[in-house]
């Protein structure tokens, strides 16, 4: 016997809706460090103050890390990419190449913040350093292990262009982690 | 054949035409419910249209046989396992109903632990040179900071959550998304607030002034603070989604019933501001930890850092979705269709916008220049005055027209939903008040009338939501639980007395946080004494209808629990 039944509703990339409103969040938390980071060491700057020490901040490992995370912004647009065009074996390099740009970028901050010789209670701007890189650090933590599902689910053949919302989903958090970065590069590592 | 969701499906359709009958025989004429119905949108009160069918199926326990394998959904709802017990399924389940209760009754509770904390704070400012019952200034702001914590991040925004889970799929004719995360957003929040209260209870809170707490203490309280955030954040984004991309189809966002629309407000506002609170919090932890802090883990700044989150203007979110309650509950009792909706719709957004308070970080203020006092900040306690004053003009038009469906005896919810509309309009007030420069407000008492009346305003208005949809959320329709009126009027009650008792004492120079010796208190005149008597009083008439409300709610659920079974 036929069941006749509604038409189902259209609903539109929750995944990515959802992925949307939590980088939202993210990019809050980050965008309030930034504005203590930036207002007080204005206030600093202002009084004749030193912010960092001299030379306590290199420019190198910064703009390595700066350069991994804009390499992974390309090797995550190539995921999408091939998600899309149901290339699995692309997809499945591509997810697999920014995961480890994203543990290279992870282990040159871990080496770096035990070789800066700055310590964690030298000064306000050293606590706010740790505290934003640190929070980053967090930030690309979570997207390797959200690429890390992507990758198994890839190799159980589910990351298709049918179902491509959990790629492009990892892939706008992950831009935020480079955009986030890029303020950090630019802000503190250059700007110091 | 169709699958359990299509089951779901199928049920809404049914429910649209149950109310487009229900509507015409009881001699309605709802053109916009009728318009809304024909898409196939359910509208309020869902107690009309909500089939036992389709109440059972959207409980989890759909246990129609399926023809064909169905893969999880974003919207799937785990089965219950009969072979597990009542707490294991309590635990495990992603079911909103469920989730919507423990978020209910946890931050029913915490507010209820809050008006505790207050009585007791009122109690000690009886005596304003000295301490009578705490031990000293250290121990009587642990409680004063522990009430607005409990009020806000442990009980207000958790019990907004419940009808959230609840109420808004329900309104946007679906199902909430992501229901694991939104049961992962619960037990993490519940985690938090343990923490929390544990964090306060050991001598720790979010700092003392006297730098008198325990450091490990301390950094529990922020971490417990920090799992709430984390919880009421991933319940946010739940939610939102769902408004956002799960409503039926068809159905525009203008279409949204009030309460939905302005959750959505809401909760966006609260994804822009409690980010903000735990880059806070995690700084002040991070200094706080292994090592004399330096500043922002300083005993002394902690609570200052935080304390923009308690007060003007971000103390107004808490009020929003309690506008578009009492909008949807006053439509619905009146029975008449709400006029200038738009306007309204629009007004209810400019109100959370004014409501963003991030920015107001009194602790990073630079010399000379108060945020508290630029001009953004006056600007916006002074325009939400005129906003909340619109809202509330709606209301009353549609009382007004509506007035002979109400009778002489308006529903319980129709008078608690109205008087939590007067109480936001009258903080607003203060909230205006208390920025006017000349009248040097900002340090006194007027912060904490102004907070007592937005708050008050809140959970009345929650109680109001909770009677209102009441047996959607705790049990099969029966008898609704007496005496919530008289505990929504002493809830009400208490909060205007201590409010325009706080107002005064702060037009006497007595200052929010009086401490324990009379400059603390801003040695004020001597007409504080019996404001104070009468705020202590207000406090423990909030305290007790709060209690009944705890009581009779308990038993409804109780009883309603027992049916079912």
């Amino acid at each position: 016997m036929a069941t006749t039944i509604p038409a189902p509703p259209t609903r539109p990339r929750t995944l990515v809706v959802a992925s949307a409103f939590g980088t939202g969040c993210v990019i809050m938390y980050f965008g309030c460090l930034f504005a203590l980071y930036f207002s007080i060491r204005a206030d600093a700057m202002a009084w004749g103050s030193q912010w960092y020490p001299e030379g306590a901040i290199q420019l190198v490992p910064g703009g390595m890390n700066m350069a991994t995370m804009a390499m992974s912004a390309i090797t995550i647009g190539w995921a999408v990419h091939a998600v899309l065009n149901d290339d699995r074996i692309h997809a499945i390099l591509a997810m697999a190449l920014t995961a480890v740009l994203g543990v290279a970028m992870i282990n040159q901050t871990v080496f770096y913040f035990k070789d800066m010789g700055l310590p964690i209670d030298a000064s306000e701007a050293a606590t706010l350093l740790f505290t934003i890189v640190g929070s980053h650090m967090v930030m690309v933590a979570v997207g390797v292990l959200w690429l890390g599902l992507l990758l198994l689910r890839a190799l159980g053949g589910q990351d298709t262009s049918r179902h491509r919302d959990l790629v492009s989903a990892a892939a706008l958090y992950w831009y935020a982690a480079v955009a986030v970065y890029s303020v950090i590069w630019i802000g503190i590592y250059i700007a110091k | 054949m169709f699958s359990c969701e299509d089951h779901g499906r199928h049920h809404g359709a049914l429910e649209s035409q149950a109310f487009l009958v229900s509507g015409l025989a009881t001699g309605i004429a709802p053109t916009r419910f009728a318009l809304r119905a024909s898409v196939g949108i359910t509208a309020d009160p869902p107690s009309l249209v909500w089939s036992e069918g389709a109440r059972i199926f959207r409980r989890g326990h759909c246990n129609r046989p399926l023809t064909r394998e169905v893969s999880m959904t974003t919207t799937d709802t785990a089965a219950s396992d009969s072979g597990s017990t009542a707490l294991e399924q309590a635990i495990t389940t992603s079911d909103p109903l469920v989730l919507s209760r423990i978020w209910g009754f946890g931050g029913m509770t915490a507010v209820l632990v809050g008006a505790v904390a207050s009585f007791l704070v009122g109690i000690e400012r009886l005596d304003l040179a000295s301490a009578n019952i705490f031990s000293g200034a250290d121990g009587l702001f642990q409680f004063w900071s522990a009430h607005r914590v409990a009020f806000v991040l442990l009980g207000a925004l958790p019990a907004l959550m419940a009808l959230a889970t609840t109420v808004v799929p329900r309104q946007c004719g679906g199902l909430l998304i992501f229901p694991r995360a939104a049961a992962m957003a619960c037990w993490i929040w519940l985690i938090g607030a343990g923490m929390t209260v544990v964090g306060f209870l050991v001598d720790g809170g979010l700092g003392t002034p006297g730098g008198g707490g325990q450091r490990q203490a301390t950094a529990l309280t922020i971490m417990g603070i920090l799992l709430v955030i984390g919880g009421l954040l991933l319940a946010s984004v739940c939610v939102v989604t769902t408004i956002v991309s799960g409503r039926r189809a068809g159905m525009g966002l203008r279409d949204l019933p009030f309460t939905a629309w302005t959750v959505l407000v809401a909760a966006t506002v609260w994804m822009g501001m409690l980010p903000v609170l735990a880059a806070n919090t995690v700084l002040a932890y991070v200094d706080l930890r292994g090592r004399p802090a330096l500043r922002f883990g300083a005993e002394d700044a902690i609570w200052e850092q935080v304390s923009w989150m308690f007060t003007h203007p971000a103390i107004y979110v808490l009020a929003l979705p309690v506008l578009g309650i009492a909008l949807d509950v006053v439509e619905a009792t009146a029975r008449v269709d709400q006029a200038n909706r738009d306007v309204l719709l629009v007004a209810t957004a400019a109100f959370g916008f004014l409501s963003f308070g991030a920015f107001a970080q009194t602790f990073f203020d630079t010399p000379g220049t108060p945020i508290a006092e630029e001009a953004l900040s006056v600007v916006a306690a002074f325009a939400i005055v005129p906003v909340a004053l619109a809202i509330v003009g709606g209301l009353a038009d549609t009382l007004r027209r509506g007035a002979a469906n109400l009778g002489s005896k308006p529903p319980a919810e129709t008078v608690c939903a109205l008087l939590a509309a007067l109480l936001v309009l009258a903080g607003t007030a203060v909230g205006a008040i208390r920025v006017v420069a000349p009248l040097e407000l900002l340090e006194t008492s007027v912060t904490g009338a102004h907070f007592s009346l937005v708050l008050g305003a809140s959970i009345l208005g929650i109680g109001a939501g909770f009677y209102h949809w009441g047996e959607e959320m705790v049990g099969p329709k029966g008898r609704r639980p007496g005496l919530f009126l008289l505990g929504g009027l002493a809830v009400a009650g208490g909060t205007i007395l201590a409010g325009v008792a706080d107002l005064f004492s702060g037009l006497l120079d007595q200052s929010d946080f009086t401490g324990v010796d009379l400059s603390t208190a801003g040695n004020p005149g001597s007409g504080v004494d019996g404001l104070n008597v009468v705020s202590m009083l207000g406090s423990l008439v909030l305290l007790g209808g709060l209690a009944l409300w705890m009581l009779v709610g308990s038993l409804h659920t109780a009883a309603n629990q027992k049916g079912a079974t």
